[in-house]
């Protein structure tokens, strides 16, 4: 319900373990073993999730509406039956699209006032 | 791998159920996974891992509560859900609120009134400290082992006689004991009598211990320098004059001096060799300066079987039970009496443990000061209660518009409570500084000797009850007022601007039970007071027979190596005497073997001349004590009928004595005692009763009456003896001219325990106190809280009922039917408190009853007074603010409201 009349703009900004997560799931849905192992491969293991601040995480983006839980995707019946996929919602979407925006904005005024010196491909 | 999952299993039970639920199969997974990965194969690794989830796992679990916490607090609440912020590192807002912003606004509240704080704080700190010190005392003395090795197996063995379990063994007795038993590792003896160290500028008393080898050994002692006793060093036939002198005595007396093993010492006239010292740390019986072997204890009987004044100490073998001791020694005790019918005949022997011995005597008087140092603190906290709850109906305003503005009723509740349970930490951290005050004043005015257990203080043990018990303490008087203010009703509170009236009833009415509750628990305070008192007061009545005031004690004795034949004996009493008198300030002087109260004494089995001879062992006992001429007159004891003993009682004379009236009574109650004989049983020799004096109390004023009996000195002479002098006035000033007297005759003669006759009466008293002392303290602190409580309770009635005052006295009402109104309410509060406590109180002291003497515990007077003194106090703090109320302008009244 409140979900919905939620503005993007109302989580700002991210925890770094959210905004991992959230993109960790932009490439489809993911269990919550396969999203830590995302993190840690696009890190260069340099983030390291533990399940309590993972599922932490996850069950306040549940109650925020940011992702939600969805079916077993066909052809994954070899996973471990516990194990539950989550998947994000057109909020989450949004949200991250506005972080990455505001981040990038932050990037863009950190390289007008010469902080960053040797730019980095976004 | 198996070990990892343990660990998670445990992790995840620090989590939240719901969320437990909810996410704990996936979490399992997640570990499952990682453990495939190949970086957590190895030990390393897998420790890696269990430290990774450990940190996030704790950390979760901690952020899961919060959060946990802040949704079950505001699902009821009428103020909008805040949405659940995404974020992991950093906790909403309100959910800090409820930990540190209740305890820091705690903080402030009780900073903002400082008087309330420094009293409650003051008040919990007493009670806190002292329960604890008390405590810290039960918890060593009771609960924990001796200070010995392996102190579960070290017993005392006495000898068992006409129902008694703890008559002293004679040494022989040890030897056979000894011999014939199985159950022991090994058997102790000692005796304790104190030695003249002569041979230096000044002659000196010492305390001294006659033991067998074995008895060091047995309880663990291991010598600072030098060695301890041999076994042949301590028997009988293959003695050696060496003795062990305690580190104390080698510090004080021969300035810690390493040459001191292998000199030798003079006492009692005799050379001793020094061979070892004993460290401080061991003590058997405190203050022991020297130990000797039990070969040289100088006695006239010596080491006979006639000689029954033995300690006697085992360790049990690993296996053995103390019953199967016991069983033992009693068939060993039985075989004995046969043997020996001239002395053992109807006795045997016991087994029990040295710690039972030690504490069973201690063991009620230490509940009851307990008890009553618990219901104080309790009293306390009623207290502190009462205040917190006034402040509370002060603070229903606060407390209205937090709770408009969306502060939950438990939310109102916790912050109280964490106001409470701060006041009672403060109160415990300053408990635990009484508490170490409290202890060595325990330690002191304790009448017990303490060396035998561990040290008393303050440890780990008794901080954790300190703060077990503040926790409890907060909890119990801030429960009330949390309750109170949970209650709080929106409209009713912010609708007048003092508050409504329902609610307002409920505080005065719930501050009513608390002052019930302190009253009634003064009044068992009170009456075990009243006991104690009135026992005390019965005890100091009793006519001990003889004059007490300005009378002067001191024992000596006399080397047996210097004067081995009773005439020198009797010369040194002779000359000693006639020099005392002399003394300026002296009315009259005399010698006796034993003082009254002292706690020596001597008894002998006797038979009646013209009765039938008694069976063996059965012959009646009385008290024995040798006199010299003057000595009841110096004493001030009358005599009913006959003569005193005199100067020509000598050694040549025959032999005369002077019974008391009970031994008259008992044995001629139709005829004269003057004239009649009576006879030792361990003598063939009859001694003609010359005269019968009133009875005399001998250890203490709770004495039954006794058969007494008195001999003349110089039919008797013994080396071991007492002066009793007679003073014009202040006894005790005479102390140094006396001993100079004594030294006048013999230079080396050590004079000592010089006392006045009142000290030992006060001796006599002592542990009863003790305990009035404490019981009395606390009874008088928590009269006065209970006095306060309730005064504050009618001055607060007093505040509120102002406009109804005012009303009745509009409608005119007197001044006096006023203060009737307001007294009558309060006193029926006390009426209340009374009827409860008395009912308590008449329970609760039945547990006393081993403690008085006089009084029986449900005594009428103690029962009488204690309500009218209680009532007395109520009454006073009734009738303050009902006066107030009674003079009252009824305009100023009425405009109040």
């Amino acid at each position: 319900m409140r979900s919905r009349e939620s503005r993007p703009a109302d989580f700002l900004p991210l925890t770094p373990a959210v905004l991992h997560i959230l993109l960790a799931l932009a490439d489809g849905e993911q269990h919550g073993y396969a999203i830590a192992q995302a993190i840690e491969a696009v890190t260069d293991g340099t983030v390291r999730m533990g399940p309590g601040t993972l599922y932490g995480s996850i069950g306040r983006m549940v109650a925020g509406g940011l992702i939600e839980e969805s079916t077993r995707p066909r052809g994954r019946g070899d996973d471990d039956e516990r194990r539950r996929f989550y998947r994000m919602t057109a909020l989450g979407r949004r949200v991250l699209e506005s972080e990455t925006e505001r981040l990038s904005r932050v990037v863009a005024l950190a390289r007008a006032k010469n902080v960053i010196r040797r730019p980095e491909p976004a | 791998m198996r070990g990892v999952k343990h660990v998670f299993e445990l992790i995840l039970r620090l989590y939240p159920s719901d969320f437990r639920r909810q996410y704990g199969d996936e979490m399992r997974a997640f570990v499952q996974g990682r453990l495939g990965e190949p970086r957590y194969a190895s030990p390393w690794g897998a420790f890696g891992l269990v430290c990774h989830l450990l940190v996030d796992g704790v950390a979760g679990a901690v952020r899961e509560h919060l959060v946990h916490f802040a949704a079950s607090r505001s699902t009821s609440g009428t103020i909008p859900r805040r949405r659940p912020r995404i974020s992991n590192n950093e906790p909403p807002e309100e959910l800090m609120a409820t930990l540190v912003h209740d305890a820091r606004y705690a903080v402030r509240t009780l900073r903002r009134r400082p008087a309330f704080t420094i009293v409650a704080a003051i008040t919990l700190a007493l009670g806190i400290g002292a329960t604890s010190a008390i405590f810290g005392v039960i918890d060593t003395m009771l609960f924990r082992p001796l200070r010995y090795p392996a102190p579960e197996q070290i017993v005392v063995v006495n000898m068992t006689r006409g129902g008694s379990l703890r008559e002293p063994p004679a040494y022989p007795d040890f030897l056979d004991w000894r011999e014939q038993s199985r159950s022991f590792q090994s058997l102790g003896v000692t005796r304790s009598q104190s030695l003249n160290l002569t041979g230096r500028e000044t002659p000196e008393r010492l305390s001294g211990n006659f033991v067998s080898a074995s008895l060091l050994t047995l309880l663990g002692a291991e010598p600072l320098a030098g060695r301890l006793f041999t076994f042949a060093e301590t028997e009988v036939g293959t003695a050696a004059p060496v003795a062990v002198i305690s580190e104390g005595l080698w510090r004080r007396r021969f300035g810690a001096e390493p040459t001191i093993v292998g000199s030798t010492m003079v006492l009692n006239g005799q050379q001793f060799t020094v061979v070892g010292i004993v460290p401080s740390t061991f003590s058997f019986f405190s203050g022991t300066d020297v130990y000797l072997p039990i070969t040289y204890y100088p006695n006239n009987a010596g080491l006979t079987r006639k000689d029954h004044s033995m300690f006697v100490v085992g360790r049990l073998r690993p296996n053995v039970t103390l019953a199967s001791a016991d069983a033992e020694m009693r068939a060993i005790g039985a075989r004995l009496a046969e043997q020996f019918p001239a002395e053992n005949v109807g006795s045997g022997a016991h087994v029990e443990s040295l710690h039972t011995l030690l504490v069973g005597d201690v063991r009620a008087p230490l509940y009851i000061v307990m008890g009553a140092v618990t219901l104080l603190l309790l009293i306390a906290c009623a207290n502190v209660a009462n205040l917190q709850l006034s402040h509370a109906i002060a603070r229903r305003r606060e407390m209205s518009v937090r709770s408009a503005l969306g502060a939950g009723r438990g939310r109102l509740a916790r912050q109280l409570l964490t106001e409470s349970v701060i006041l009672s930490a403060l109160g415990g951290l300053l408990g635990v500084a009484v508490a170490y005050a409290f202890v060595a004043l325990l330690i002191s005015i304790i009448p017990i000797d303490l060396t035998f257990f561990s040290p008393i203080r303050v440890d780990g043990r008794v901080m954790a009850f300190a703060a077990l018990v503040s926790i409890l303490t907060g909890i119990v008087f801030g429960l009330a007022p949390a309750i109170h203010a949970s209650r709080t009703n929106l409209n009713d509170a912010l609708s007048t601007r003092t508050g409504g009236l329902s609610a307002r009833v409920r505080g005065i009415e719930m501050r009513g039970v608390f002052v019930v509750a302190q009253l009634a628990l003064s009044i068992v305070l009170l009456v075990g007071a009243g006991l104690l008192t009135r026992t005390l007061v019965k005890l100091q009545q009793v006519d001990l027979g003889f004059d007490t005031s300005n009378l002067l004690t001191m024992e000596f004795r006399l080397p047996a190596t210097k004067y081995s034949q009773p005439q020198q004996i009797s010369d040194f009493f002779t000359r000693a005497i006639a020099e005392i008198r002399a003394v300026p300030g002296v009315r009259s002087a005399a010698l006796v073997r034993a003082v009254p109260l002292s706690g020596n004494s001597d008894a002998r089995a006797y038979a009646v001349a013209g009765a039938p001879e008694p069976e063996k062992g059965q012959a009646p006992i009385l008290q024995l004590n040798t006199v010299s001429p003057g000595y009841f007159k110096t004493i001030g004891l009358a005599l009913v009928t006959g003569r005193d003993v005199n100067e020509h009682d000598d050694a040549n004379a025959p032999l005369v004595a002077v019974v008391n009236e009970t031994f008259a009574r008992r044995e001629w109650p139709n005829a004269s005692a003057i004239g009649q004989r009576i006879r030792f049983v361990d003598s063939d020799r009859w001694v003609t009763v010359v005269g019968v004096a009133r009875d005399a109390k001998h250890f203490g004023p709770a004495d039954l009456p006794t058969p007494q009996a008195y001999i003349p000195f110089m039919q008797m002479p013994q080396i071991f003896t007492s002066v009793v002098v007679r003073a014009n006035r202040d006894a005790i000033a005479l102390g140094p001219l006396v001993r100079e007297a004594i030294w006048r005759v013999d230079r080396d003669q050590p004079v000592w325990k010089i006392r006045t006759m009142d000290s030992l009466v006060a001796n006599t008293l002592g542990s009863k106190r003790v305990l009035l002392a404490l019981v009395g303290v606390f009874a008088s602190v928590a009269l006065l809280l209970a006095g306060v409580g309730i005064f504050g309770v009618m001055s607060f009635a007093v505040a509120q009922r102002t406009h109804e005052v005012g009303v009745r006295m509009a409608l005119g009402a007197s001044g006096g039917e006023v203060l009737r109104l307001i007294v009558g309410q309060g006193l029926r509060l006390t009426v209340i408190a009374l009827l409860l406590g008395l009912a308590a109180a008449a329970g609760a002291t039945q547990l006393m009853a081993s403690q008085l003497f006089g009084v029986t515990p449900s005594d009428p007077v103690t029962f009488a007074t204690v309500p009218i003194v209680l009532c007395a106090v109520a009454a006073l703090a009734c009738y303050l603010p009902a006066r107030r109320a009674s003079r009252l302008d009824p305009l100023t009244a009425l405009r109040r409201e």
